[in-house]
């Protein structure tokens, strides 16, 4: 108990220093995050298009429902760069040695390398989520719930997708690349519909690249008021944290110090 | 003739350079197959057979495939790179240079566009004749038009991206004005052609440069017909010129709030 208490410590005290340093330039924070928001908004304009002209169900959602998956993943994503600003930067990170200072931090390594930035533009992200949910679910508490649950959860699971992806390069050297298709892949199955895809990447949203728990599952209960599948949800968002922090200090032992020396301010 | 041979060497360095980095290459043609294949399913869904608003599925995927190739693969790191010019100071060192800041970044892309568009243009026909096979209609005859459109699309893009990008000169905090404009281009025509719009957004979007980056090209390429080149590519040429004015303007007026302070 004592150790979650550190933890989180450490991680409000990183969240603080890091929006200090965000509102130091208070213009450039507003310009990004306001930025990002317009940029998110022109996606709920192609759905309106496409519902409102087209009509009808698509992949088995109406327009409230890509609301909601929007506004979940939106948040989520939002949620983990703003707390973990370092989880697209992994791999620049080793490949240049700036591990080196994690390591010799007391704390541990993967917290404090992912805590140690955060986006600007995830401000924009999470709040675009909260202001799309205001308006396409109203008051309704099972949305508002699951919307949570989405969110906290979702963070986690793409974070720990970052990292899995990014701690490939201990293993094979830089996957830049990789790490940003990884992303890209998630990011992607949680803002369309399940019912599009067929069966076999569905299959994969539920095993491989966790869309399906970040977004889909929390829909589906909001919608059927299933709550047994909230544990499923948890179980799914655990397992997937766990392999991710088990398969970076797997591939921590293989990483070699370049002796870099640089001033961390 | 001077001109001639100092801007094709840096247009030169500019394709080597493109080259020199295949992965680059091979990770944005798997985020493009992506992105085609999360549309095709998408599109798939929505129609349940026949036509929508005059697009049949496959000259549906068509449109988008190219649509995406102008948009996401030949686009260049231009805006960025000015951004990061003025930022950083290094404009100083690009400004003393014996050639027009504007032509220079033009050359500097041509390069990067030119691999972009020969190698993510063959890959969009083999994407789209694999997931819907052959388009109809379609004849090499009209091949240099829509060529043309495509290249007055892409260099239409190009400018307006060079004017955005010389803001950094007078607004540091740049990055709003590229979202929005981003977004116009994907809304006015990159993920749903025009005529899905309502009649009045229509009207508005044709008077406006946005949607001759995409739409015009691609609806080109997917219906051709004589009435519609002969009514988009005047207006394309005239957007052309438009865009190059404003960024020689833009570029007139913003060399004015630099500051140089040694070094």
């Amino acid at each position: 108990m004592s150790t979650i208490r550190k933890y989180t410590g450490l991680l409000s005290c990183y969240f603080k220093v890091n929006l200090a340093a965000a509102l130091e330039y208070r213009t450039s924070f507003l310009v990004q995050a306001f930025g990002m928001t317009i940029s998110n908004a022109s996606f709920v304009f192609f759905w309106w298009v496409a519902f409102v002209q087209i009509g009808g169900r698509i992949g088995g959602y109406d327009f409230r429902d890509v609301l909601f998956i929007w506004s979940v993943s939106s948040s989520a994503f939002g949620l983990a760069t703003i707390i973990f600003g370092n989880l697209n930067r992994i791999t620049a990170i080793i490949v240049t040695g700036e591990l080196d200072t994690y390591l010799l931090q007391p704390k541990d390594v993967l917290l404090s390398l992912l805590a140690a930035r955060t986006s600007l533009t995830a401000w924009g992200d999470l709040f675009y989520g909260v202001i799309l949910l205001v308006l396409s679910q109203g008051r309704d508490p099972h949305a508002w719930l699951m919307y949570l649950l989405g969110v906290i959860t979702g963070s986690l699971l793409f974070t720990a997708i970052a990292v899995s992806a990014h701690s490939c390069t201990f293993f094979f050297g830089d996957t830049t690349m990789f790490s940003s298709l990884a992303l890209e892949f998630v990011i992607n199955f949680c803002i369309y519909p399940i019912g599009i895809y067929p069966l076999l990447v569905r299959f994969i949203m539920y095993s491989l690249i966790p869309a399906a728990f970040i977004v889909h599952l929390p829909l589906a209960i909001a919608r059927s008021l299933n709550y047994g599948l909230v544990l499923l949800v948890l179980a799914g968002t655990l397992g997937y944290c766990l392999f991710a922090y088990w398969f970076f200090y797997k591939g921590l032992k293989r990483y070699e110090s370049g002796n870099l020396i640089i001033t961390r301010m | 003739m001077k001109s001639i041979v100092k801007y094709s060497g840096i247009a030169r360095q500019s394709l080597l350079n493109a080259i020199q980095y295949p992965a680059n290459i091979i990770s944005r043609l798997l985020m493009y197959s992506l992105f085609i294949s999360v549309f095709f399913c998408l599109w798939g869904a929505i129609y349940q057979g026949g036509e929508v608003h005059g697009y049949s599925l496959v000259q549906m995927i068509w449109y988008l495939c190219f649509t995406e190739l102008i948009v996401f693969c030949c686009r260049t790191t231009v805006y960025t790179q000015m951004n990061d010019d003025v930022k950083s100071g290094a404009i100083a060192y690009l400004l003393v240079r014996p050639c027009h800041y504007i032509i220079f970044q033009f050359f500097q892309s041509l390069g990067e566009l030119c691999v972009n568009l020969v190698a993510f243009g063959s890959y969009a026909i083999v994407l789209a004749l694999t997931y819907v096979g052959v388009l109809e209609g379609f004849s090499f005859y009209n091949m240099p038009y829509i060529l043309i459109s495509f290249i007055l699309g892409i260099t239409l893009n190009f400018f307006m991206l060079i004017s955005l990008g010389l803001t950094a000169f007078i607004w540091e905090e740049n990055t709003g004005f590229y979202f929005v404009y981003q977004k116009l281009i994907f809304m006015l025509g990159m993920f749903i052609p025009l005529e899905f719009l309502p009649v009045w957004l229509q009207s508005i979007a044709r008077m406006l440069p946005f949607s001759y980056v995409a739409w015009a090209p691609a609806r080109l390429a997917v219906a051709y017909s004589s009435e519609f080149r002969d009514q988009v590519l005047p207006l394309q040429f005239l957007w052309v010129f438009a865009s190059v004015w404003l960024a020689v303007f833009c570029y007139s007026r913003a060399v004015l709030h630099i500051q140089g302070q040694g070094g």
